[in-house]
């Protein structure tokens, strides 16, 4: 049951790209200034000839079909701005380190969020519930940039133990992956808190306990497996962001993931990048969300896609 | 994975150069490269015809050999034949000979190469004909390898700046078997060859490049064995490694006008004056701005010296279009401060104390220094005209759109130059340029830049340019010059020897790490 509901979710995906795709490649032509606009003018018929080069030349649903052509062979085409490279290209290089920093993070977030919101929850009401919930209120409105510099200042500049930025060593990721992590974590520590609070309250909870059930038996196995559903919920959605990269820890730490595309591509106006990594975020998003449905069916036999 | 790249460490590394370029380069084909970031890189591992002098503190850069150890200038200057060292090899041995440098000019000018900066050779015979496309054979260009050691250019007409462009990354030879065995990938460290006086290494994409010294480079091997080049693109994060010793050498891309302050008390904090003029662009053909007296009031009304002091950068006030260096300079050629007199002709004009003066704006793109700059041209003119210009700041690529579809009032604007010849900037105003956004057009100021662009008399050259220069500046006010940029450098004490370059290109080969810590 399992293999078909991820087979079915793979093949929906199919005509959700093509959407995707046709909406993209209509609304980056829509924005004004093109790929090759420069602060200085170009000659005509220079710009003819780079049009020319790329097919830009062409009326647009012309443009379009070409590129679903390619698109039908796996080639996502080339960067306008990167002359040398293909999007294959970029993404290759740029996608893993992004899985690596995004996987970091999450990690992070799920190792420190869950135990932080389960603590709070259990110790309602206490300085460790207020504790928790500040750190997470932090999370929740400090914006990425500040948390960065925060970081850097305090870990690298004074503290000289962690690297300020670069990508070297498994050292270097440290404060980006922490960086990363900290919204995230934020929301998973509230929703496992007030999830934990709701389970504590039901039945089973209570019968479990009166059964004489040793109280961290009774959180693993009767809370927490129950309290986890909605933070699964949230995971499908938080790591296929995370995975994809953060443009501005990217920026703040000097790391060379795919992030900054989100942003660098559509300011360059380079169209085929744009295409390429609206495409492959989107696998990723149907990736996560299908992986969190089979969790759900682990943690909660009743739940079925059928 | 190469080091923990903290504090506690060695400060430096014998022998390795860490620097900033702030972001990718987008291409090391030096026939498709049209930004300074690439530029950089190039000028490192390549060498043309001939290269620029060091060009510190503001003198003029002039072009000495490089790959041409002599060059004679022919025919009333549209002849030009340079005579090869016979010493220079490229990084995998083979001896560099004039076909490689007319392969590349041949390249070049291909249309189905699509390079951006191909109308540079558009002084050679055949060369733009051969770029539309309008001549098949690329033969026909009049640049051709007479032997393996001569090269000879012929051109349409004298072009006094022709020189120039030999030194430039545009016109340096390429190997042709090189880049048809690798279509689109002959740039990737795998496969490159070059000449110059580095070689590259090492290319993680979005990350650094690492260039090597060449051992077989013909100007001597460089003292640095290796430069790492980061691409770091937030300038906070780069000064925050150079102040933590992880990186040698930064420059403008690596921190802030806030942080200008904390540089200045460095005693390794030098400036670079650049020939990269900011300027206001008046729209002459829109009102109240195509009545000239209100654009000379206006350019009468800004106190250029507030720049500098804003900016802090050490930028050089400017009143004429023509940068203090260039042929043609004179510092009358432009409109002086004189708010009263200002305010005189704006009251001819029909404002007298700014009155009933129309809504007008000013098109720019958002950057920390630009900002700043235009608040300060705002409380000049309210204060010394009694008007109000709104600031519109709009996204890099809608602004160039609206500046090209719909010009607004002004729009502040900066120009770089490619060489360092007047011409380039001269050319920027002519009927003609794309690059024109005033709407004017003036037949006398068209034959003057082009009279001057043949003559090779410099004296006669500089007449006919100041005379341009004040039919733009002063008699018409068609732009405000504001300033000449500056490219701040700031190095560890153990940095020796490096050469940046009033093109801000910074070249490394004569830089070596020697010193305390």
């Amino acid at each position: 049951m399992l293999l078909r509901v991820v087979i079915k979710r793979l093949l929906a995906m199919i005509p959700l790209l093509l959407v995707i795709a046709t909406l993209t490649f209509m609304v980056i032509r829509v924005v004004p200034g093109g790929p090759f606009d420069q602060e200085r003018n170009l000659p005509p018929q220079i710009l003819a000839n780079l049009n020319a080069k790329y097919h830009l030349d062409k009326p647009v649903l012309e443009q379009y079909f070409l590129y679903l052509g390619r698109l039908c062979h796996a080639d996502l085409g080339v960067s306008y701005k990167y002359v040398d490279r293909t999007v294959v290209d970029i993404i290759k290089d740029a996608f893993p380190v992004s899985i690596q920093l995004g996987g970091a993070g999450l990690l992070i977030a799920v190792l420190i969020g869950v135990p932080l919101g389960t603590i709070a929850a259990l110790r309602r009401g206490t300085h460790i519930d207020h504790l928790a919930m500040f750190v997470s209120t932090m999370g929740l409105s400090l914006p990425l940039f500040v948390v960065g510099a925060l970081l850097i200042l305090v870990f690298a500049i004074w503290g000289k133990a962690l690297p300020a930025a670069l990508w070297e060593s498994p050292l270097h990721a440290i404060l980006p992956a922490l960086t990363i992590a900290f919204k995230p974590m934020a929301y998973i520590a509230r929703l496992t808190r007030a999830s934990v609070l709701e389970i504590l309250q039901k039945d089973w909870v209570r019968i479990a306990r009166s059964k004489g059930l040793s109280e961290s038996a009774t959180i693993i196995k009767h809370v927490l497996r129950n309290a986890l559903i909605p933070v699964v919920t949230l995971l499908g959605p938080v790591s296929a962001v995370m995975i994809a990269g953060s443009f501005v820890v990217e920026i703040i730490y000097a790391i060379p993931g795919m992030g900054r595309f989100f942003v660098t591509a559509v300011m360059n106006r380079d169209y085929d990048l744009i295409m390429g990594i609206t495409l492959i975020f989107s696998v990723v998003l149907v990736i996560t969300n299908t992986i969190v449905d089979v969790l759900y069916m682990i943690l909660d036999p009743r739940i079925s896609y059928e | 994975m190469l080091n923990t790249g903290c504090a506690r460490q060695s400060p430096w590394q014998p022998g390795i150069l860490r620097v900033n370029l702030g972001t990718e380069p987008p291409t090391l084909d030096w026939h498709l490269s049209v930004d300074m970031i690439s530029f950089e890189v190039i000028q490192n591992i390549m060498s043309g015809l001939t290269q620029y002098s060091n060009g510190v503190d503001g003198a003029k850069l002039t072009c000495q050999a490089a790959c041409a150890k002599k060059w004679e200038v022919l025919d009333g200057g549209t002849r030009y034949v340079f005579h090869l060292r016979d010493d220079i090899y490229w990084t995998d041995g083979k001896k560099l000979t004039a076909k490689d440098f007319e392969y590349a000019w041949q390249r070049l000018i291909d249309p189905a190469t699509g390079a951006a900066y191909a109308h540079f050779l558009y002084d050679v015979i055949n060369a733009r004909e051969i770029n539309q496309a309008q001549i098949k054979d690329l033969s026909k260009l009049g640049a051709k390898a007479l032997d393996d050691l001569t090269f000879e250019v012929r051109l349409n007409k004298p072009a006094a700046y022709f020189i120039y462009l030999t030194a430039g990354p545009t016109t340096f030879p390429m190997r042709k078997d090189i880049v048809e065995a690798y279509p689109g990938r002959w740039t990737e460290p795998q496969n490159i060859i070059t000449n110059g006086a580095f070689k590259l290494d090492s290319w993680q994409h979005e990350y650094k490049i690492d260039l090597q010294a060449n051992e077989k480079y013909f100007g001597g091997r460089p003292k640095i064995d290796k430069i790492k080049m980061f691409m770091i693109p937030e300038q906070s994060t780069a000064f925050s490694l150079y102040q933590n010793d992880q990186l040698d050498f930064i420059d403008n891309r690596s921190f802030t006008t806030s942080d200008i302050a904390q540089c200045k008390k460095d005693p390794n904090f030098k400036t670079q004056a650049l020939l990269r003029a900011q300027y206001l662009g008046l729209n002459t053909l829109k009102s109240p701005l195509n009545d000239v007296r209100v654009r000379k009031a206006l350019a009468m009304s800004i106190d250029k010296n507030i720049f500098p002091k804003i900016l802090r950068r050490q930028e050089t006030p400017m009143q004429s279009w023509i940068p203090p260096v260039l042929t043609g300079f004179k510092q009358d050629s432009g409109i002086a401060f004189n708010p009263e007199e200002g305010r005189k002709l704006l009251a001819l004009a029909g404002y007298p104390g700014g009155k009933n003066f129309p809504r007008t704006e000013v098109l720019y793109v958002s950057r920390e220094d630009t900002k700043l700059g235009l608040e300060a041209i705002q409380a000049e003119l309210k204060k010394n005209l009694g008007i109000s210009i709104e600031l519109v700041n709009q996204e890099f690529k809608v602004y160039l759109t609206t500046r090209k579809l719909h010009p607004p009032h002004m729009i502040r604007a900066s120009w770089s130059a490619d060489f360092p010849d007047t011409d380039n900037f001269m050319s920027v105003f002519t009927s003609d340029s794309g690059n024109n956004y005033t709407g004017f057009k003036n037949k006398e100021y068209d034959r003057l830049v082009e009279a001057a662009r043949g003559e090779l008399d410099n004296e006669k050259r500089a007449l006919l340019y100041s005379q341009a220069d004040k039919l733009l500046c002063k008699e018409n006010a068609v732009l405000i010059p504001l300033y000449m940029a500056t490219q701040c450098v700031l190095y560890k004490p153990w940095v020796h020897g490096i050469d940046v370059n009033a093109l801000d290109i910074q070249n490394y080969r004569t830089a070596y790490l020697e010193g305390s810590n």
